[in-house]
């Protein structure tokens, strides 16, 4: 177990592959990129400062869901972020683009707006160093339209479309709401960003590879500053049910609040839930020079495959190792580094238990000593947005020294038997830290975030 | 030569060929792959064209029936090219683990397919036309497919690919136009470049022609809806031009540093040396403005330490309609101002329709071959051009001619626009590191 505890790729790859191989190494001489800002919208608060303040009390952001008539579902809880706060948090000039806009969307744009303030990005006069980096889904068709729609389905892959739109009863913008990139189109236009924009699709993992892809666009001069997250509000009656179908979701529970429990022995699924988070990448010396405070790093990011299944991760955590060894390797770091592991954590019974034996795999007899905790467990799993706002929550924890807990942990699983912060947050200094995000079918993504220390 | 990124290998499937050699010869014989719609009823103000790749079956790839009802043509398209992008680049073979074999593509709309819901919501219907859960979920729901979501995710076609290859690297998936496959393309080459993997797959994927992708390009105003018997469908920079065409297809590269395919023995003849990336949406909001067009022009050849006078050749994004033409035409004619006479210019819209996120992935595979033949295929044109067009578009028939440096446009009708430079391996580069 040796190899594993050196952290090093080449030693986990030799492991694994015994022969001959090339080895991979980083090159030096980076930019480095910090993050100046931040914004976030989730059930547990309008803005990052009361989500952070909520999860460190330990509060849940679940309950019934209230958007769509649950009757008869197995499922019925969700984490919703509140309708009065969105109407409440909303920037007149951007109305104009609600037509255009999924809800997905309108939560990214004001989460997008508190990070904007925060960074003072107005201040940048040369937009075209400035881009848009988005993990997005779009919208799912509602329940109404759904009705609507079967209406003019005439069977064997036939739609009476010129009937559909002649009736007027099926907006055409819904034919756009589930396009990636109208998100990054609509932020690089309400926010004045005119450098390098992409749209991100990789499932759960589509937030975190966002922001990794957006360090990326940084350090090699793409781009002095980017605005990168993701956003997701799929929890209506065609997101929920397709994950009811393959059976992933908590249908157990005593209490909506106690429905996610990630790493508990009755843990039974995941919640779904909604969200944004954004924070603002910007390059070091471009930073200083404009005087702006620097919130933390991003110090280094690595992703990986499963190359598995489509319906089941690794079973020893081979993806995730690889993700969170590309991570500690592009920073330069090494396993013993680490203080903190922000979980991804679903409260699945796979994905915890694999994510158990992954950071066993890599941290060695260590792992019991790093504390890892999942915001899910409170949050619920927003999907695309899960790893830009767990990334923001990890460096908040950084800022303040203090580790999230992992609520509902209460009946200890043998296999999962790791340091998971239960139920309490803890103060504790932590220097970094790594994030994890592992998307539906294969794909892994791996934050490595850490105090700025000039 | 300097350590540069080369093309080792590719696989490539539209309407009018299922390798590269194929669609190349149906493009320089200037065929197309446009003809009207018969999988589903058109109507009658919409577009009734299309370029469909047709015959692609998962049984035989040797996809398990219970892997295919998941596949849908997105799944089966990539499989196929990554598949011969592997072969043809020997990775197969290869010494490298499969971990340092990158994966990075540009993904197209998938749809949401509300026809698999719908047996089970007609079959749950009361009699006042609402949906009665409690039959929905006390049985109805068994008509639907238990991996129908899988499905419908985004990204799931390079996750099915990547099992069936086993390739394990750095990946990510953009969406859904044609500048997420210049992204794919370009994140794969920092990764070369950066070490993080030794070769990478970068792909495009188009999106699926549908009845609800085509509606979605009939509202945005962008698909050629004319009637006229006869009339080419998609005209890039004529003069009336009336809009493109949906074309489905696939691009894979295979991208690797040329001192390890020298070491492996793989040959190769292009190399990528630059690219610029912008974003504006014009004042239409249909697609990129002009000056973000020429912005990732003129970025792409900084990167490259090029001159404008240097490019042989553009395969512009061109893609028959009006607003996007005419935006691209001012840039091309704004940055190459100085030697514009001599500008060539082709795109493959024409012949192939417009696929998006595989359209990048596809014009710089044929500009391997246009610089390898050293041939130009005519663009599908028999209006004249636009009056202000100062450059010349290659129509009529081929235009034989040496071409070392090529630059491929790319755009999104939401304002994202890209420029990739292609050279011939045998160009020496003014940067004696290109892109490092």
């Amino acid at each position: 177990m040796a190899c594993f505890c050196s952290g090093r790729k080449e030693d986990i790859l030799a492991f694994f592959y015994p022969g001959e191989r090339t080895k991979v190494t980083n090159k030096p001489g980076k930019r480095r990129v910090v993050i100046t800002g931040y914004g976030m919208i989730t059930p547990l608060g309008k803005n990052t400062q009361e989500t952070f303040e909520n999860a460190t009390k330990g509060i849940s952001g679940i309950d019934y869901i209230t958007s769509f008539d649950t009757r008869g579902l197995p499922y019925r809880i969700g984490g919703q972020v509140k309708e009065s706060w969105l109407e409440g948090l909303e920037d007149e000039t951007a109305h104009r683009f609600d037509k255009f806009s999924s809800r997905g969307l309108r939560l990214m744009r004001i989460a997008t707006m508190e990070a904007v303030r925060h960074a003072k990005l107005d201040e940048i006069e040369d937009r075209e160093r400035i881009g848009v980096s988005l993990g997005s889904h779009g919208d799912n068709p509602p329940v109404k339209d759904i009705m609507f729609l079967q209406r003019f389905y005439r069977g064997d892959g036939h739609w009476d479309i010129k009937g559909l739109l002649q009736t007027g009863g099926y907006s055409y913008f819904q034919f756009f709401r589930r396009k990636p990139d109208v998100g990054t189109s609509i932020l690089s236009k309400l926010f004045l960003c005119k450098g390098s924009s992409f749209s991100i699709v990789s499932a759960c993992a589509a937030g975190a590879q966002a922001i990794g892809e957006a360090y990326r666009a940084i350090q090699e001069g793409r781009a002095d500053v980017m605005l990168a997250g993701g956003c997701e509000a799929t929890l209506d009656f065609s997101g929920v049910i397709g994950f009811v179908l393959i059976r992933a979701l908590a249908e157990k529970y005593a209490t909506p609040q106690k429905a996610s429990r990630p790493f508990d022995r009755k843990r039974s699924g995941f919640v779904m839930s909604e969200g944004a988070g954004v924070v603002i990448l910007e390059e070091l010396e471009h930073a200083r020079s404009r005087n702006i405070p620097i919130q933390g790093e991003v110090l280094g990011y690595g992703s990986s495959a499963d190359a598995y299944r489509i319906t089941d991760t690794h079973p020893q955590g081979e993806g995730a190792v690889l993700a969170m060894s590309g991570a500690l390797e592009d920073a330069s770091l090494k396993p013993e580094d680490i203080d903190y592991i922000n979980a991804h954590g679903t409260s699945t019974i796979q994905n915890d238990l694999v994510e158990t034996r992954a950071i066993k795999r890599l941290f060695g007899t260590r792992a019991k000593d790093i504390p890892v905790s999942s915001n899910k467990s409170m949050l619920g799993h927003s999907i695309a947005a899960a790893g830009a706002i767990e990334c923001i929550l990890t460096l908040l924890g950084i800022r303040y020294s203090i580790i999230l807990p992992t609520i509902n942990y209460e009946f200890r699983d043998p296999k999962c038997d790791l340091d998971y912060v239960p139920n309490e947050a803890r103060c504790r200094e932590v220097r970094r830290a790594l994030s994890n995000a592992f998307g539906f079918g294969g794909q892994n993504a791996c934050l490595c975030i850490g105090r700025f220390e000039g | 030569m300097d350590d540069s990124v080369v093309i080792t290998g590719t696989g490539l499937v539209c309407s009018i060929g299922r390798s590269g050699p194929e669609v190349w010869k149906a493009v320089l014989s200037g065929r197309h792959g446009i003809q009207p719609v018969t999988g589903f009823e058109t109507w009658e103000s919409g577009c009734r064209y299309a370029a469909v790749v047709t015959g692609l079956n998962p049984a035989d790839m040797g996809i398990r029936p219970r892997d295919a009802r998941i596949m849908d043509k997105h799944s089966c398209m990539l499989l196929k090219c990554s598949r011969d992008a592997f072969i043809t680049s020997r990775l197969d073979h290869a010494p490298f683990a499969k971990e340092d074999i990158g994966f990075f593509a540009g993904m197209g709309m998938v749809d949401y397919k509300i026809e698999d819901l719908v047996p089970a919501i007609a079959k749950s219907m009361n009699e006042q036309g609402d949906l009665d859960y409690d039959v929905f979920y006390s049985g109805a729901y068994r008509e639907i497919y238990p991996l129908w979501p899988l499905a419908m995710l985004n990204n799931i076609s390079l996750c099915q690919t990547a099992i069936h290859l086993d390739v394990r690297g750095e990946n990510v998936v953009f969406s859904p136009h044609a500048d997420s496959g210049a992204q794919a393309i370009v994140e794969g080459i920092r990764s070369i470049v950066e070490q993080r993997s030794n070769v990478v797959l970068a792909c495009g994927v188009s999106e699926n022609v549908s009845p609800i992708s085509l509606a979605r390009g009939h509202l945005f105003g962008v698909l050629n809806t004319s009637t006229n018997e006869g009339e080419l469908i998609c005209q890039p920079f004529a003069s009336g031009r009336k809009g493109t065409v949906l074309g489905e297809g696939c691009g894979v590269l295979a991208l690797e540093m040329c001192s390890s395919a020298d070491k492996r023995g793989i040959p190769y003849s292009t190399k990528i040396t630059g690219y610029g990336f912008s974003c504006d949406p014009g004042e239409d909001n249909t697609c990129a403005s002009s000056s973000a067009i020429a912005s990732g022009m003129r970025i792409a050849l900084e990167r490259a330490a090029l001159r404008p006078s240097d490019i042989d050749l553009i395969i512009a994004n061109g893609d028959g309609t009006y607003h996007a033409d005419r935006n691209e035409i001012e840039a091309i004619n704004n940055v190459f101002a100085d030697c514009i006479g001599n500008v060539r210019v082709f795109s493959s819209k024409g012949s192939l329709g417009h696929l998006f996120a595989a359209a990048p992935v596809v014009d710089i595979i044929l500009g391997m071959f246009i610089i390898d033949q050293e041939l130009i295929p005519a663009t599908i044109l028999e209006a004249p051009t636009d009056d202000s067009v100062m450059f010349n578009v290659v129509n009529g028939r081929p235009l034989e001619i040496k071409v070392q440096r090529i630059m491929i446009n790319c755009q999104s009708y939401e304002g994202q626009c890209a420029s990739l430079i292609l050279e011939d391996v045998k160009t020496r580069s003014r940067s004696a590191v290109s892109l490092l």
